[in-house]
């Protein structure tokens, strides 16, 4: 699979309303996808363009990480997908449909705003109840519904006590509890592990990818690289509204750098490598990795480290990671932006 | 991806009811929990707590004067009683259905509340019916309990059943509905409480003239000067459109006949299906409002 080719004209857009989408080459099912998908807000002075021309597909049975810097658009397009807010162009379809706010497509679809607030007189039991009722479960499924999600959340403990009681991290588990209530194909999720300690992103981590695991479709939008490299299987970067990549992580994470596991090196020889562009990762057990860029020669780093009396272990390709290759397109997008403006 | 990840997985959503049985279901939850939330409000709770207390302290001041040795005039004591108790729900009763039609809306957008309902199977229609039924039902316990009070006090005072008192309450109700279901439209504009809060305060101070705009309406015109004119215009325009708020007051007969008496020259029939249209009214042009409302 290679990276995803950014504003072709999408095959499945001519697909007839109300049948199944077919699988692509690759054996993918799209659950949601948008074509040329723009957003424009008239203010008195311009024209601000919140989205544009975004054409995005999401798989069945994938965690999709949908990043970008504040502002960037990632909201405005959930937004467009929930009908929260209407396209100024272009078009959307979730599952078989391409009637967005129908019921058919809501009831399939969890949804978790981030920093929602929940009502603070309720029990979260009965906040889960309330959204319950929304999708139109009752009686003893949705008791047994709430009981599930819950425990899934790790809040049957805190079920009868008053939201305004709970902690930041136990309103994010009752949120994360509401989104799951219909037990949704699709969970579109802003921020789910905002306010959460590491143990508990952990655990909401292992509910994530359980649910991808038993073929519901998730789409992440968050800031926590980390959570999201750990656990997604695609990734879009969205900036100034524009899609500036998307694809498998495996595809986008290049091995462009070398890691050199070394003996600890004494400070002096740190410093003299950080002279030719060598950087000093991580130290472990006795052992230091050395980070090689890739415009340093690898021939040339051995030679230094030898150099500089640095017992050398091992050679390995080092994979970028995602907050690198965020970065790295993100600052490569604004660049593009600032010639334009010249 | 396996094939069996690709399989369309059952679902709770595979097994959910029907639509209506969904659109009453989360009908009765968004009204029931709009009643639950806006009965905590501070405001509402001020506002009743200092209706109740006047009602309460129209008693005591009957019973003070009764037993200062002043010289009792029964009749105007329940008079005054009357007056303190029908001024005291009226005033109240629209602040409190002011302030809940106008910040239901806009209240849900600020916390962000609206955004996990409407996404949710919730039509727009079904969300704004849920949050209108749950200030009627503010409105009705508020109105019951007020009434409530007067009611017993002047049961006590008269020891007569002031049916009189009931058809009054009665009228006021869609009274204050008429001017709910328009402030309630004005909110489902606004992105704050501040301008369905003002428009409802002109709704109910406009309603209550509308006597007045017809006579301005006839007068206007005579000297066919522009201003003349134009002022004419405007009062007959107002005065066509404006609810006539007046129509719903029987406070000079619960104040002159006798408690027990039925309502005279009052067209309840008539003026319970007008209320009803007014309200509609102003519930159509909120969900003409909030149908493409961006949030």
């Amino acid at each position: 699979m290679t990276q995803e080719t950014l504003n072709e004209e999408p095959a499945a857009e001519t697909q007839p309303l109300g049948e199944a989408r077919t699988p692509d080459p690759d054996g993918r099912i799209p659950v949601i996808e948008t074509y040329g998908l723009t957003k424009t807000y008239e203010t008195k002075t311009e024209d601000v363009h919140a989205l544009r021309d975004l054409n995005l597909t999401v798989y069945q049975g994938e965690i999709f990480g949908y990043l970008g810097p504040n502002g960037s658009g990632k909201t405005t397009t959930i937004k467009l997908l929930l009908g929260l807010i209407f396209p100024t162009d272009g078009s959307m379809a979730i599952m078989d449909s391409e009637s967005i706010g129908s019921i058919h497509v809501r009831r399939n679809i969890g949804y978790l705003p981030e920093g929602a607030y929940y009502p603070d007189f309720l029990k979260g039991e009965e906040v889960l109840r309330f959204y319950g009722k929304l999708y139109g479960l009752r009686g003893r499924a949705l008791e047994r519904r709430i009981d599930e999600v819950l425990e899934m959340v790790g809040m049957t403990g805190a079920r009868r006590r008053l939201v305004g009681g709970y902690s930041k991290g136990m309103r994010q588990r009752i949120g994360l509890a509401q989104a799951m209530i219909s037990d949704p194909q699709i969970l579109i999720l802003d921020e789910p592990t905002t306010g959460l300690d590491p143990i508990a992103r952990k655990e909401i981590r292992d509910v994530l990818v359980k649910l991808r695991d038993e073929g519901k479709t998730l789409l992440i939008s968050s800031h926590e690289l980390l959570e999201v490299e750990m656990i997604c299987d695609r990734v879009g970067i969205l900036h100034n509204g524009m899609l500036q990549t998307i694809g498998a992580l495996d595809d986008l994470l290049v091995q462009r750098d070398i890691t050199l596991e070394v003996e600890v090196p004494s400070e002096s020889a740190v410093h003299e490598l950080s002279r030719f562009g060598i950087i000093s990762e991580d130290m472990v057990d006795g052992k230091a990795l050395l980070r090689v860029p890739a415009n340093v020669s690898l021939y040339e780093a051995i030679e230094q480290c030898q150099h500089n009396n640095v017992s050398l272990l091992s050679v390995r390709p080092r994979r970028e990671t995602l907050e690198e290759l965020f970065v790295r397109v993100v600052g490569a997008a604004e660049e593009n932006k600032e010639i334009n403006q010249v | 991806m396996t094939d069996e990840s690709v399989k369309k997985p059952q679902s709770t959503s595979d097994k959910l009811p029907g639509v209506v049985s969904v659109f009453t279901l989360g009908l009765g939850a968004i009204a029931v929990y709009t009643w639950r939330e806006g009965m905590r409000k501070k405001t509402m709770i001020g506002f009743l707590v200092l209706s109740l207390l006047v009602i309460f302290g129209a008693w005591f001041l009957t019973a003070f004067l009764q037993t200062g040795g002043a010289q009792v005039d029964t009749e105007l004591d329940t008079k005054l009683v009357k007056d303190i108790c029908v001024t005291a729900i009226s005033i109240f009763g629209v602040l409190i259905t002011i302030f809940i039609s106008a910040s239901v809306v806009p209240g849900e957008v600020e916390n962000r509340i609206i955004y996990t309902v409407l996404s949710k199977p919730v039509r727009r229609f079904q969300y704004l019916m849920g949050k209108f039924l749950g200030v009627q039902l503010i409105i009705i316990i508020n109105l019951a309990l007020m009434g409530g009070l007067f009611f017993v006090n002047l049961y006590i005072q008269e020891g007569i059943l002031p049916t009189l008192l009931l058809w009054t309450i009665f009228l006021t109700y869609f009274e204050f509905l008429i001017v709910s279901a328009f402030t309630f439209a004005i909110g489902c504009a606004a992105s704050s409480a501040v301008l369905p809060v003002i428009g409802g305060l002109f709704i109910y101070i406009t309603g209550n003239l509308t006597e007045y705009l017809g006579d301005v309406a006839r007068r206007a015109g005579q000297t066919e000067a522009f201003l003349d004119v134009a002022i004419g215009w405007l009062a007959t325009g107002l005065y066509n459109v404006l609810p006539n708020l007046q129509n719903f007051s029987l406070r000079n007969q619960l104040l002159y006949l006798q408690p027990n008496d039925p309502p005279a020259d009052a067209m309840i029939p008539q003026m319970v299906v007008y209320g009803l249209l007014y309200a509609a009214a102003g519930y159509v042009i909120g969900y003409i409002i909030f149908r493409r409302k961006e949030l």
